[in-house]
């Protein structure tokens, strides 16, 4: 090492900076991004940089039919979370605790459906569908339900997911003190195992939310006009015509999901999602 | 007690096998039909679809775009996720908390969103290009919107936080006494990554390697987007096959070939790691 040469350990941690800058430029700019354009609104198909004024103008003319959207796919995407949680929560709980020949398998089948593409899943439900409704005369194409149906398909294996790893871990013990100490079975698990399962319950219900609430490949087979998501109609815009409202409406949208996020974290704290992000 | 799980079990598992089952049979059927135009499929069965796959130099191509694309934004990601996840494993302060929780949190943000942001600061008169042109390292501005680079860009954007998240899991397993133990023996900052580091996760690294490759392969919403119909890669294919041309059976048989890939990867990553913590390979 020569004499005048930074040490090695500042030549590192300068290293570390540059490379945790770029990465985490590269990963939060465009949403930014997206946030500061959308205070500067002029008639114009392109976005200046940086901002020529403040203007609050763009959110006074986002069209009704983004918060229409808006609205369908939060209803949408809490029916889809419901559902999930339905049949997540025993899956697992099945999965763990069942005596069960060829468990793996059996977990992996049910894990399926993460490694399914979007657009397979997409056109795969759309041909059901049609399937389906040749055959009874109810098209489920474009329907709320339809939707429903193949979000929580997709989302259905992270509730199972975030369960199954707290679950392997759950101490057996805890629950054989209570049915020893005289509650019932199902006292137990509403007082004992449910509230130690809570965080990663919450977990897999945001992480189910989220799979329908920014959905697009699926949305893009399976919506009609009038029953269109939020997602899917910014991706359509984008594609077909742009319109700085469209910079307003994102930002709103992603104010609200990091809102929902906040409040999770409030409940639950975010090492539960650290640790259960990682394993998938 | 032990008994009620496997019944609590089944009517969960028989809705959930029951989806995947209807779903998957009904396109991979759908695919052995013939197109007779108009969204009509026709009685027999045939390979006619698959055959046309492999003879159309149409669907060749796009095979070979979409694994070309989707090999240079796993190899890329992974040049940055691995060293940003190495960083914040080993970093001794609260910011490494912070730095996860941006993470996750950022996931939960619309990928339309992050394609919108992505494109505007990309585009030709986005901050990017203005960047490089004042930096004069350009004297015209690149095309990123529309081309094959902001496409591997866009794929990146979309795996990044999850393989730092993943890769931070593996670095977290090996201790950092092993480092500094390689260190004070001698080794070069190199040699610890090479004969530590790198043996110690490589089998977290060609996991989280297959995974990204595999959620590239099934990208969708930011290739259609940056790639403004211009970069066509296989899930663009199905898309517009089915919604454009109606074509349900061509659509289903190139969809099979996505998901039948994908599927055999994973069995292969899955396989291999679990050689590789057995210590058969290598």
């Amino acid at each position: 090492m020569k004499p005048f040469s930074v040490s090695p350990r500042a030549r590192r941690a300068l290293l570390s900076g540059i490379t945790l800058s770029v990465a985490y430029l590269f990963l939060l700019g465009p949403i930014l991004f997206v946030a500061l354009a959308s205070f500067d609104y002029g008639q114009r198909a392109y976005v200046v940089f940086p901002p020529q004024h403040f203007t609050l103008a763009a959110y006074n003319h986002i069209p009704s039919r983004y918060f229409t959207a808006l609205w369908f796919s939060i209803k949408l995407a809490l029916a889809c979370t419901a559902l999930a949680c339905l049949v997540g929560v025993p899956a697992a709980l099945g999965l763990v605790r069942a005596k069960l020949p060829k468990k793996s398998l059996l977990l992996a089948l049910m894990r399926m459906p993460l490694q399914i593409p979007g657009v397979v899943v997409g056109l795969a439900f759309l041909q059901t569908y049609y399937a389906i409704g040749s055959a009874t005369g109810w098209y489920a194409v474009g329907t709320f339900w339809g939707l429903v149906i193949a979000h929580t398909f997709a989302a259905t294996p992270f509730v199972i997911g975030t369960l199954v790893a707290v679950l392997q871990r759950f101490d057996d013990t805890l629950e054989e003190a209570a049915l020893v100490l005289g509650a019932s079975a199902w006292g137990t698990f509403t007082q004992v195992t449910l509230p130690v399962l809570k965080p990663a319950l919450f977990t897999g219900a945001l992480y189910a939310f989220m799979v329908s609430f920014t959905d697009v490949p699926m949305g893009v087979f399976l919506t009609a006009p009038g029953k269109m998501t939020f997602p899917v109609e910014i991706f359509n815009a984008m594609q077909f015509d742009f319109d700085p409202t469209i910079l307003a409406a994102s930002t709103l949208v992603t104010v609200l999901s990091l809102a929902a996020v906040l409040v999770v974290q409030r409940i639950v704290g975010l090492d539960v999602f650290v640790k259960t992000a990682g394993a998938d | 007690m032990k008994a009620r799980w496997g019944l609590l079990l089944l009517p969960a598992m028989f809705v959930s096998l029951a989806l995947l089952g209807i779903s998957q049979s009904v396109f991979l059927a759908g695919s052995l039909h013939r197109d007779l135009g108009a969204g009509l499929l026709g009685k027999s069965w045939t390979l006619y679809n698959y055959a046309q796959f492999i003879s159309d130099s149409y669907y060749l191509e796009t095979l070979e775009l979409s694994v070309a694309v989707s090999v240079m934004a796993t190899a890329l990601t992974m040049l940055l996720a691995f060293p940003v996840a190495y960083i914040i494993a080993r970093m001794q302060s609260r910011w490494s908390l912070v730095l996860l929780a941006t993470t996750v949190v950022s996931s939960f943000v619309s990928i339309v969103v992050k394609v919108l942001g992505l494109i505007l600061i990309f585009s030709a008169n986005g901050p990017f290009n203005k960047l490089l042109m004042s930096l004069g390292v350009v004297s015209e501005p690149v095309t990123i919107v529309g081309s094959l680079t902001g496409v591997v860009l866009g794929l990146m954007h979309y795996s990044l936080g999850f393989a730092v998240l993943l890769f931070y899991s593996v670095v977290i397993t090996v201790p950092r006494s092993l480092e500094d133990a390689a260190e004070i023996m001698g080794a070069s900052r190199i040699g610890v990554f090479r004969q530590v580091i790198l043996p110690l996760c490589l089998p977290g690294i060609v996991a989280g390697a297959l995974v990204i490759f595999n959620v590239s392969m099934g990208g969708f919403t930011s290739t259609a987007l940056i790639g403004a119909g211009k970069v066509l890669t296989i899930p663009l294919v199905i898309e517009r096959t089915m919604l454009l041309e109606n074509g349900y059976g061509s659509a289903a048989a190139v969809a099979a070939l996505l998901l039948a890939t994908v599927l055999v990867i994973n069995v292969v990553s899955v396989a291999t790691v679990s050689r590789m913590r057995r210590g058969l390979i290598l």
